[in-house]
Parts: structure tokens; C-alpha cells; sequence
């Protein structure tokens, strides 16, 4: 079977031409169902155009990405909108939840762009909002949740399709440590029930919670390693 | 891509949640709307009214002119003329000549101008009025030339303050000489037909004489500009000017010179109604230029709305929301606003309608009745809708061509 992420030779070039900028300098990366992985570099290190590019959300100036199988690189843009559908569960810093829609609605939105029927798509919404103990605030809208409360509902949108693929870019940035903790748990959790996750951040003590890290500095792969094969060195 | 249920009820949801802009956006469709449907139903209703006046009144009525050449060559209508049509022609009912003459009399009401109104006792037929006292003048009073007349009742009391005037003289004074009419009849005059008869203070008084009587004048009444022929029946009408101009032309020996026009109530009819045709339409353009104001004006909203809603856009898009389903929500949004403003502007049109022709009725005596026709609703409908969604495709074009990263770095 295929590598769930095979990245080759990606490259992402903004402004070709006078100031260029190599946001992505020949990234080879490949990633295994189940994994649990941590992208992290500074910012300016190319760390976000990479999350772009995993996410289906920009396709790669040259290289190839093959998700599930598939070569996304040459997708046009309705492509890209089913395969981020199908294959990927988004969880932003900024929770990116829809402010005049309750939580359960935010939670149907994928569903709904899939085509799922009401009573289906409900159903699974709800089961998503309990997995991450809100079955409490299912009919409250963003403004009326907590910062963790509400990473917490755009968690349950990212799982409740059931994706292969959880990417969270910087998930904890805008909460306090205690929202942070639950967060990262809720993410641990998900991995041990096999789900793959990637996680993007710029921040060591949170890298340090993943299987895997990988470090990207001016737009190219400067480390890569498991953080158990780590310690066991250091030790 | 979902089904259009969801995008409709997402459309629903946005525009609920800013009533008061919705609202604002939707008020240029509306005023636009109404006033199309106002126009449009107060011109067919006075048109209808002004047709069932007019056909009231003057159905059958044809009248007959001297061309410039008939005058030059003095081929005047003649009372023998008339005679003829009346005798010869099937289906004509009476024929008058069209005489007539002003002056002035004076009562203790003080003083009046007169119009005199010169023809055959078959006069009476051109008025459609009943009589409220006395009779008409008869064809032996025109024969004699006697001094009689008739007048409304409204003219009566303004005369003299009653309208049992039966038996008495009005002096009247044409150019310097003065006959005396005798009353013989008094007129009803018709309720509501404020397009035909509109009396005003200072209007002159009108009276109906035998033409035979402005030989007391000093003048011989013997050749006419022109005439009127009462024929029974409407559908005959073709024949009936055909044998008209027939018998003017062997008379006159001028067959062939178009010595003779005639008018026919019913190009009457035509005319006016086209001439209402045109000044309907005209408004309705103006009311249409409005609605295309209105369209601009949702179109902009909607702009705005794209612009604050970048974030939102970005967030769909990510999980995987389409271009078109972008496009589809955005143009429901659009629609759903033109058409909930379109049924507004409809029903404060109709409302509108009824209210300006009841004002309408009240001041001009006239019953008006909204002409509301299925398919100006349908239509006004319809353009709404069009306008919804020819206005609206550009920002919902602009809405779904975002990408996805660009929206979702906005705030």
C-alpha cells in the first residue's frame, strides 16, 4: 500500500522572477498512516506553505505530492475542494468557525459540501461533538464558547467526516496552557484510536508531545526524527 | 456539491441575521417594483374606465369633416345631404349637423356665456343623457326653426338656482342680437363620466337648439363643416362610412377627391388609448430605471458583503466548498433578496394602486378600478428574479473565485 503522504521534490516559488522567494526549497517527505507528526520551524521557515501544500490548499510550483494515493499536484481548483472534503480534517490557530452558525451547524459544514442527508449528517456532527466532551454546547455559537471550547468544536469539524488525514496548523497558538493541554490530549487521543495527525507549530514543548518531528528552516527539511529514538540517544 | 435546499437555507440564514441591511438592500427593488405595478394598474384602470365611458357614449357615433379641398370648392354638407344618409343608408338610426354657435345671457345669477349647441332633434342621441323634465325638441320644432332648447340640470341650477326650468325663456345675446330660447327639456346629467363632461365654475353654460332656430341670427343655416351619423349597429360600421362618403361624393359630383373624412368613435377609442399606451409606458420606463438602480444597489450590498465575509469564504473553501457551491449560495442570497423585495414591492403596488384610484374616483367622479393583470405580476416577478441574479453574479462570481489561503489570512 501506498504511503499515506509521499512528497517529491516539492518546490514553491512566490513572485518568480525579480524577488523571488523559495518558500519551499525540494522537500522530499513521506508520512505513514497513523503516524503523528510534528512540522516545526520558525516562522518565515516555509512551515505554513508546507501546511498549504499538505492541506491541498496551494498546489507546488514543481515536485509532486501524492495523498492517499493520489497525485494532488496537477488538481484544479473543484479537485482540490473534494479531495480537502474527503481526504483532510483542517484545525486552524484562529478556530476558523463560522460566527452566526451554532456549533453543530459549524460541525456539519464538510458534511454538508459532501453531500451527506440531514439526518445522517446530524447524526455524525453530534457524535463528533460528544468525542470532544461538548454534547453540552452543541446549540451555542463561538461567541458564547472559550478559546478551547471553541478549537475544541473545530476538532470535532475536522473528525466528524472521519478524514485520513488531521492537519492542525499551530492548534494551541491562541490558548492558555490549560486549554492547551486538553487540546493536545484530545490529539493524542485521536492518534492512539489510529488516526494520522499532523501538527504544525513553532513550539518545542508542544513538538515534543508528537511520535515524529520534523524541522524545516529556509524552506528545507533540516531534521527528522522519532522523539523516543531521541531520548533513548540522549540518554 | 450539497443540494440548492442547503444553500437557500444558508442564503436565509444570512439575510436574517442582518435584517436591517437586508432590508435597506432590498428597498430599491421595492420602490422599483411598486411603482411599475402602481403605474401599470392605475393606466389600465383609467383606460378601462375611459373605454366603457367612451363606449357608453359614443359607440355607433360617426362623424364627417370637409377636407380643406371640399371648403375651398364650398362642397359644404348640406341639410339635404343628410336627409339622404338617413333615408338610404341601412342602419342609420338619426344624422345632425354639427352647428353651433356662442353667446352670452344674463339671469339673477348674473351673467353667462352660452354654448350653443346647433343640430336635429336626433341630437339627443349623441348625449346619452335621460330626460328630467320636459322632452327634447322635436323634428317639427327643427322644421319651424323654432327657439327651443335643452339644457342639463346642472347648467339649470347654475342659471337659476332650480332645475324646473321647463317653460322658461333664456335671452340669449349672439353677436349683438338677442333670441329668446324657450326651455323644453331637462336633462339628467350623468353621474361619472368625468372624461366626457367635466364641469367647472366659469365654464359656459351649454345649451342644445334645432340648428334651424340661428335663422333668428340673422344667418341661414343650410351648409355644414361637419356632421354626425348615429348607426345602431357597431359592426356594420365599415359599410355604413362607405355609403356615407358614397352619397356626399354623387352629390357633390367630386367621387374620387377625398372632398370628406371620417372619424369614427371607435378610431377615437384607438387613439386615445394608444396615446395612453404611450404615456404608461413612459412611466414604466422611468419606474424600470429604478429597479436597475435597485439591482445596483444589491449588487453593491452584496459586494460588501463578499468583502466582510472573505473569512467565511475561506473557511468553506477549506472544507471543501466548491466554486460553485460558493457561487450558489451567494446568488440564492442575491435572489432570495430581489424576490422577497419583489413580492413587497408587489403588494405595496397593488395597495398603492387601489389607494391612488380610489383618490382618483373621489376627486374626478370617475370610477377607477385597479387594472391588475396576471401578467404584469408575473413579469414584475420575473424581472425581479432577473435582476437578483443578474446583479448578484458578479459579487458571488467574485465571492467563489477566491483562493482559500488569501481568505483565510484576512480578517
Amino acid at each position: 500500500m501506498d504511503n499515506l503522504i509521499k512528497v517529491q521534490d516539492m518546490c514553491k516559488v512566490y513572485n518568480p522572477g525579480e524577488n523571488e522567494v523559495r518558500a519551499l526549497d525540494h522537500v522530499n517527505l513521506e508520512i505513514e498512516r497513523g503516524e503523528f507528526v510534528a512540522i516545526i520551524g520558525h516562522s518565515g521557515s516555509g512551515k505554513s506553505t508546507l501546511m498549504n501544500m499538505l492541506g491541498c490548499l496551494d498546489i507546488p510550483t514543481s515536485g509532486s505530492y501524492f495523498l492517499n494515493g493520489k497525485d494532488v499536484s496537477a488538481m484544479k481548483d473543484n479537485q482540490l475542494s473534494e479531495i480537502r472534503n474527503q481526504e483532510i480534517g483542517f484545525i486552524f490557530q484562529g478556530f476558523n468557525l463560522i460566527s452566526n452558525l451554532t456549533a453543530l451547524e459549524n460541525v456539519e459544514l464538510p458534511l454538508i459540501y459532501r453531500g451527506i442527508g440531514r439526518g445522517q449528517r446530524h447524526k455524525l456532527a453530534k457524535d463528533a461533538l460528544i468525542r470532544v466532551g461538548l454534547e453540552k454546547r452543541m446549540a451555542h455559537k463561538p461567541s458564547e464558547m472559550s478559546g478551547g471550547q471553541q478549537q475544541r468544536v473545530a476538532i470535532a469539524r475536522a473528525i466528524a467526516a472521519e478524514p485520513p488525514v488531521i492537519l492542525a496548523d499551530e492548534p494551541t497558538g491562541n490558548l492558555d496552557s490549560a486549554s492547551t493541554g486538553e487540546i493536545m490530549d484530545i490529539l493524542k487521543g485521536l492518534h492512539k484510536q489510529g488516526r494520522s495527525v499532523i501538527l504544525i507549530t513553532h513550539d518545542n514543548e508542544i513538538a515534543d508531545q508528537a511520535k515524529r518531528v520534523v524541522r524545516i528552516l529556509d524552506g528545507r527539511i533540516v531534521e527528522d526524527y522519532y522523539n523516543e529514538e531521541k531520548k533513548e540517544r540522549e540518554a | 456539491m450539497g443540494n440548492i435546499a442547503e444553500y437557500i437555507k444558508m442564503a436565509f440564514k444570512n439575510i436574517t441575521a442582518n435584517k436591517g441591511r437586508s432590508f435597506l438592500t432590498m428597498l430599491g427593488i421595492i420602490i422599483g417594483i411598486s411603482s411599475v405595478i402602481m403605474v401599470m394598474a392605475v393606466g389600465d384602470g383609467t383606460a378601462n374606465a375611459m373605454n366603457a365611458e367612451v363606449q357608453d357614449l359614443g359607440s355607433g357615433q360617426i362623424s364627417v369633416y370637409c377636407s380643406d379641398e371640399a371648403i375651398n370648392a364650398e362642397a359644404w354638407i348640406t341639410p339635404e345631404d343628410l336627409a339622404m344618409m338617413k333615408e338610404k343608408i341601412e342602419g342609420v338610426e338619426g344624422v345632425t349637423p354639427n352647428d353651433g354657435s356662442s353667446g352670452s345671457t344674463m339671469t339673477g345669477k348674473g351673467e353667462f356665456a352660452v354654448t350653443l349647441s346647433g343640430g336635429t332633434e336626433d341630437l339627443q342621441k349623441a348625449l346619452n343623457f335621460a330626460m328630467k323634465r320636459g322632452s327634447y325638441f322635436t323634428a317639427a320644432d327643427v322644421e319651424e326653426g323654432n327657439l327651443v332648447c335643452v339644457l342639463s340640470d346642472s347648467d339649470a341650477k347654475r342659471l337659476f338656482g332650480s332645475d324646473d326650468v321647463v317653460g322658461m325663456d333664456i335671452e340669449v345675446t349672439i353677436n349683438g342680437m338677442i333670441g329668446s330660447y324657450r326651455i323644453v327639456g331637462v336633462t339628467q346629467q350623468k353621474e361619472n363620466t368625468s372624461f366626457i363632461s367635466y364641469t367647472y365654475d366659469g365654464m359656459p353654460v351649454s345649451l342644445d337648439v334645432p340648428y334651424t332656430s340661428f335663422a333668428a341670427f340673422g344667418w341661414e343655416s343650410d351648409s355644414f363643416y361637419s356632421a354626425t351619423v348615429f348607426a345602431n349597429d357597431k359592426e356594420s360600421g365599415q359599410e355604413v362610412v362607405h355609403d356615407i362618403i358614397h352619397i356626399l361624393e354623387t352629390r357633390h359630383q367630386c367621387a374620387g377627391e377625398e372632398y370628406y373624412q371620417i372619424q369614427s368613435f371607435q378610431d377615437m377609442l384607438t387613439e386615445m388609448n394608444s396615446m395612453l399606451a404611450i404615456v404608461t409606458t413612459f412611466i414604466s420606463c422611468v419606474a424600470a430605471i429604478s429597479l436597475i438602480v435597485g439591482g445596483i444597489g444589491v449588487m453593491n450590498i452584496m459586494l460588501v458583503s463578499v468583502t466582510e465575509r472573505t473569512r467565511e469564504i475561506g473557511i468553506r473553501k477549506s472544507l471543501g466548498a466548491k466554486t460553485s457551491s460558493i457561487l450558489l449560495q451567494f446568488l440564492a442570497e442575491a435572489a432570495i433578496l430581489t424576490i422577497l423585495g419583489g413580492i413587497i414591492g408587489i403588494l405595496l403596488g397593488l395597495l398603492g394602486a387601489m389607494g391612488a384610484c380610489s383618490l382618483m374616483t373621489a376627486s374626478m367622479g370617475s370610477v377607477i378600478h385597479p387594472g391588475i393583470k396576471a401578467s404584469t405580476i408575473l413579469g414584475a416577478t420575473l424581472f425581479s428574479c432577473g435582476i437578483g441574479v443578474f446583479f448578484g453574479i458578479y459579487p458571488a462570481r467574485k465571492a467563489a473565485k477566491l483562493s482559500p489561503i488569501e481568505a483565510l489570512r484576512r480578517n
